[in-house]
């Protein structure tokens, strides 16, 4: 028999050490990328809530935003092997969820409502408390209304707002300045308040 | 000083504004109320989640994951070969069977090319003259030539009176032996 302690420390002893579920990111890419699936798997469940909602932010809607998860996670498997660690993972799956949906949201072409003519609240959900109800209708309206902002400053507002990313890194995703983040972050939020307070 | 630029009352919400910048917006009511509506619209966007899917959502998007990964693992084979490991072993395959698609005719006439001497002195050998000349002319006679203007009119008839007396005697000698041939 083998004497184990001789063997190198490879992604693949490690697996064999450790239960794949406890590898960090990095060694589940290793591994992934070495054709287990499992390893891929184990990405897609730690990540898939995130990537989720990055996607339902973008559309506002369940069908969509999860068609575009397994978009989001099939491209994410294609191109593995070119994530080089630079980044972490999940800023990685964020730049290609983000990609996904200016993708889509080109390709659909939704007209943006003109800021300040947002629709009125149409979810209805009932629940016990009227002040929930409220709060929630509030939800719905501020979704809503991130919806209708122009894709760039939604992807903005989106990883700056809900996944904490530095505006460097949302300009290394959107492929522009620290300074036009800013400006669109800006004017996100300025045209949120725009809506919102016809809503109140 | 100016007013705050945009990203500049970005700089202001997340309180990373230089000193004079501080002392312009606490005596400027404009920006002030730009900071302020950005703030209030950031805590709100804050607040609001995303609708929590099924419980059993997850796990059935992580199946439809891995189908869509082996689906496109086996579907779609041939993105395995758009990678420059397979791509430059089949580049040059296919650049050496260009290159000999190239010179291979070009071998063929080196090999024919001696053979047109033969022809010629097929003329003269009796055995293989009639070959040779239909070799080189097959069914093509003057008439056709002298149409298709290969050849002027009357130029065979000044090549046999420029022939030399012994020429003729062959020459004769061949077109008898041609019309035995061809009545045998």
């Amino acid at each position: 028999m083998p004497d184990d302690s001789t063997l190198p420390m490879t992604a693949w002893t490690m697996a064999v050490v450790k239960p794949i579920a406890d590898l960090d990111d990095h060694a589940l890419v290793v591994e992934a990328v070495a054709g287990n699936r499992d390893a891929f798997d184990v990405i897609v469940e730690r990540h898939r809530r995130a990537v989720y909602q990055v996607c339902y932010r973008f559309v506002n809607n369940h069908e969509d935003a999860s068609d575009m998860a397994q978009d989001v996670f099939v491209r994410a498997w294609r191109g593995l092997r070119n994530f080089k660690g630079q980044s972490a993972l999940s800023t990685w799956l964020y730049r290609i969820a983000v990609n996904v949906c200016l993708n889509r949201v080109s390709a659909k072409r939704v007209p943006n409502a003109p800021i300040g003519e947002v629709d009125g609240v149409e979810d209805t959900r009932i629940e016990g408390a009227a002040q929930a109800m409220m709060r929630e209708e509030r939800a719905i309206a501020v979704r809503r209304a991130i919806r209708s902002l122009p894709p760039k400053q939604r992807a903005t507002l989106i990883m700056r707002t809900y996944h904490d990313m530095s505006h460097q890194q949302i300009a290394d995703v959107l492929g522009s300045s620290v300074g036009a983040v800013k400006a669109n972050f800006f004017h996100a939020l300025s045209n949120l308040k725009k809506i919102l307070g016809h809503k109140p | 000083m100016t007013h705050l630029t945009p990203d500049e009352v970005i700089d202001a919400v997340d309180g990373l504004l230089s000193l004079d910048q501080k002392a312009h917006l606490s005596e400027c009511p404009e920006c002030r109320r730009q900071v302020d509506d950005v703030s209030s619209a950031l805590a709100e966007a804050k607040q609001t989640s995303v609708p929590e899917p099924s419980p059993f959502y997850w796990n059935q998007l992580s199946t439809q994951v891995r189908a869509a990964v082996a689906a496109d693992a086996s579907g779609n084979g041939w993105r395995s070969w758009l990678r420059w490991q397979v791509l430059l072993p089949l580049g040059g395959v296919a650049a050496m069977i260009v290159a000999l698609m190239i010179v291979l005719p070009k071998r063929e006439a080196i090999v024919i090319a001696p053979e047109e001497p033969i022809a010629h002195e097929a003329a003269i050998a009796p055995d293989a003259s009639g070959d040779a000349l239909e070799l080189l002319f097959g069914e093509f006679d003057l008439d056709t030539a002298a149409e298709a203007g290969v050849l002027e009119p009357g130029v065979a008839d000044r090549a046999v009176l420029e022939l030399t007396a012994e020429e003729q005697a062959e020459l004769t000698r061949l077109l008898q032996a041609e019309l035995t041939r061809s009545k045998s």
